[in-house]
């Protein structure tokens, strides 16, 4: 019976209700619509770093990591025994190695500082995506001497296919090296970074051309279930000495606290959007609670209890909550099924006053995030009940002499 | 035997620093069967007695038996229970919950009793309404119903749960005359019929003439008591 009452009293005041429906279920609507971008451009971003930087893991010479933003090749690292022993591993499905150097790239009129990348063409595609990127030329093969330039450099040297550049950059033993090497491809990646200041050489020419022998400054690993991280690392956790193990994570330890930053102006929006509704809940059960009261003295006199008063108007209070949750939930679910996981948010508007924000591509898909769907309803509901518990204490507290004399 | 009886009591109402005294040691004894009307002007005290018979209010000073159990030592939750176990109320502005039928409405107090299952209740429910001459509108909101058939069934949610005593503020203030005399001809009825007992409060003298018993209270006190029984 309680239940029926409690039910039929929401419908009293059908507009006052309804309004309170909305802002609860617009609330948690807005919450899963923010959720599914915030957690879209996480994964976008995420992708984009494990496809074209940071693979799942890499191996480092000791030390190296601390000392990155010199790129030093003097940390180089034979990586035959550390390849052979990964290639055989179940959990691996690919590894390739890598160096990055400082270099300049000149055109004998300009040049400009660059980020060079040493691959192995063949193995590379298996762990980056940098192949698939080649929008005009070829990607590299094998040990040539050729250069593959990101499509803003390109752009900046003016550099078309068949055009010789000079790379300069310093051996390990500090001497200088330059190499005049005909330009293979042009690569317009979704990492910016790459686009804007990379050149791809041969594994094979960077070798020689910086004194390497056989070293490497990098293996990077792709594994077949990115799950395993913890496995893979736990497995191999001082296994090569002289090497060091740091997963995606850790190597982009800047891109994930920016994005935890995000986590957190995310958290604060959806406590704002969540008070503003339950104000508004806890308002209509208090109104509800002051026109109703000559009935609460009559409820009273019949003998129900206080606390069957409180279980009355938090019920009231909750109902709203469950139905106002499901509302939004139920429509948050839609648009992030046939909207922002298909069609996606276009921020290329916002391209104009951001300027570059590392991605090529502005057109993010969200995520979809069922767990937080159910989460935001069970919320809803919670909230609901508990910003009912002012106002049903209020009613409670009615003298029944006071209420039935309203 | 009483079912509720007053000693010594005495309430006073805070009015901003003054203590306002709205009885003034009143000795009453209602036995059961009794049809008693409290009757006075406005301000006489004649609500305050009904809402200490009631246990809707504590008194000031002096006692308040219910059976014989002083209710002065109950905390609010005990004093509910009494309500709910002992008193049927009827008010003058019949207080019927808006959104339930008749039925719901009468059958809201043995839910809150918790003794009967749904059929018993059911059986109850259809019983007191046809007592009371509404079964037929037992599906009907209190919106729907004219303001004699919405005190009908105020009467039938008083008396379903086989109270001790009914107590009834004016019953008839918010009625037509005729409307009135029939009710109160039906609480008469049930009266003799259930062998419950009624306490209304009135400051109309036609009213006054259907009860048994007559209490004229003015000032607080009790200026007569008389048995019209005979009259």
């Amino acid at each position: 019976m309680l239940i029926k009452l409690a039910f039929r009293n929401i419908f009293r005041n059908l507009r006052r209700t309804l309004i309170t429906l909305s802002a609860l279920a617009i609330a948690l609507l807005l919450m899963i619509l923010f959720d599914s971008y915030y957690s879209g451009l996480d994964l976008a971003t995420f992708k984009k770093l494990i496809d074209y930087e940071t693979a799942h893991l890499k191996f480092y010479s000791q030390g190296y990591k601390e000392d990155i933003d010199n790129l030093p090749i003097e940390k180089s690292f034979d990586p035959a025994t550390v390849l052979s022993v990964l290639r055989a591993d179940p959990l691996v499905k690919s590894a390739t190695p890598r160096i990055s150097f400082r270099s300049t790239l000149s055109n004998g009129i300009y040049q400009l500082p660059m980020v060079g990348l040493a691959v192995d063409p063949d193995q590379d595609q298996t762990v980056f995506t940098m192949k698939q990127s080649v929008i005009e030329g070829e990607y590299l093969v094998g040990t040539e001497e050729a250069v593959v330039l990101g499509y803003e450099v390109a752009k900046d040297f003016k550099a078309g296919i068949g055009d010789t550049l000079t790379v300069l950059c310093r051996t390990k033993y500090s001497t200088f090296q330059a190499l005049d090497l005909p330009v293979k491809g042009i690569i317009r990646s979704d990492d910016v970074a790459i686009d804007l200041n990379s050149i791809i050489i041969t594994l094979g020419a960077a070798q020689q051309a910086l004194d390497l022998g056989k070293g490497v400054t990098e293996v990077d690993v792709r594994l077949k279930d990115i799950d395993q991280i913890p496995a893979f690392k736990k497995k191999y956790a001082g296994c090569f000495p002289g090497l060091e193990l740091w997963d995606w994570k850790q190597v982009a330890e800047d891109v994930i606290a920016h994005s935890e930053s995000h986590a957190m102006s995310k958290n604060i929006t959806f406590a704002c959007i969540v008070i503003i509704a339950l104000i508004g809940i806890s308002n209509t059960i208090l109104i509800a609670a002051f026109e109703r009261m000559r009935e609460i003295g009559m409820l009273a006199a019949m003998g129900m209890k206080r606390r069957q008063i409180v279980g009355l108007f938090i019920l009231e209070g909750t109902i709203i909550g469950t139905v106002g949750s499901a509302i939004g939930c139920f429509l948050g679910f839609l648009l992030v099924t046939f909207w922002t996981t298909r069609f996606g948010f276009d921020l290329s508007f916002a391209m104009k006053s951001w300027g570059n924000v590392g991605f090529r591509n502005l057109i993010f898909l969200g995520a979809w995030n069922i767990e937080l769907i159910l989460q935001a309803f069970i919320f809803g509901v919670v909230v609901s009940a508990l910003s009912s518990i002012y106002p049903a204490i209020v009613a409670s507290r009615m003298q029944p002499t006071e209420a039935l004399r309203k | 035997m009483s079912v509720v009886k007053m000693e010594n009591t005495v309430k006073n109402y805070r009015v901003g620093k003054m203590e306002v005294p709205a009885i003034r040691g009143i000795n009453l004894s209602i036995e059961k069967g009794d049809f008693a009307a409290i009757a006075g002007p406005s301000g006489s005290g004649k609500t305050t007695m009904l809402n200490l018979f009631g246990c809707l209010d504590k008194p000031s000073g002096g006692k308040v038996f219910i059976e014989e159990h002083d209710v002065i030592s109950l905390n609010p939750d005990q004093l509910a229970e009494v309500r709910n176990q002992h008193i049927g109320f009827i008010f003058q502005s019949f207080n019927l919950i808006p959104v339930l039928t008749a039925f719901e409405n009468v059958e809201f107090p043995l839910i809150l009793l918790k003794k009967d299952g749904p059929r018993v209740r059911r059986k109850k429910v259809m019983d007191m309404l046809a007592s009371v001459g509404i079964a037929d509108l037992y599906n009907r909101l209190p919106s729907e119903m004219s303001g004699g058939q919405q005190q009908r069934v105020a009467i039938a949610r008083a008396l379903v749960k086989n109270p001790d005593y009914v107590l009834a503020d004016e019953p008839t203030a918010n009625i037509d005359t005729k409307t009135g005399h029939e009710i109160l001809d039906l609480m008469l009825a049930m009266n003799q019929k259930l062998q419950t007992t009624f306490i209304f409060s009135t400051h109309d003298p036609k009213v006054m003439e259907h009860a048994r018993r007559l209490i004229k209270v003015r000032d607080g006190q009790i200026e007569s008591d008389v048995n019209q029984a005979g009259i």
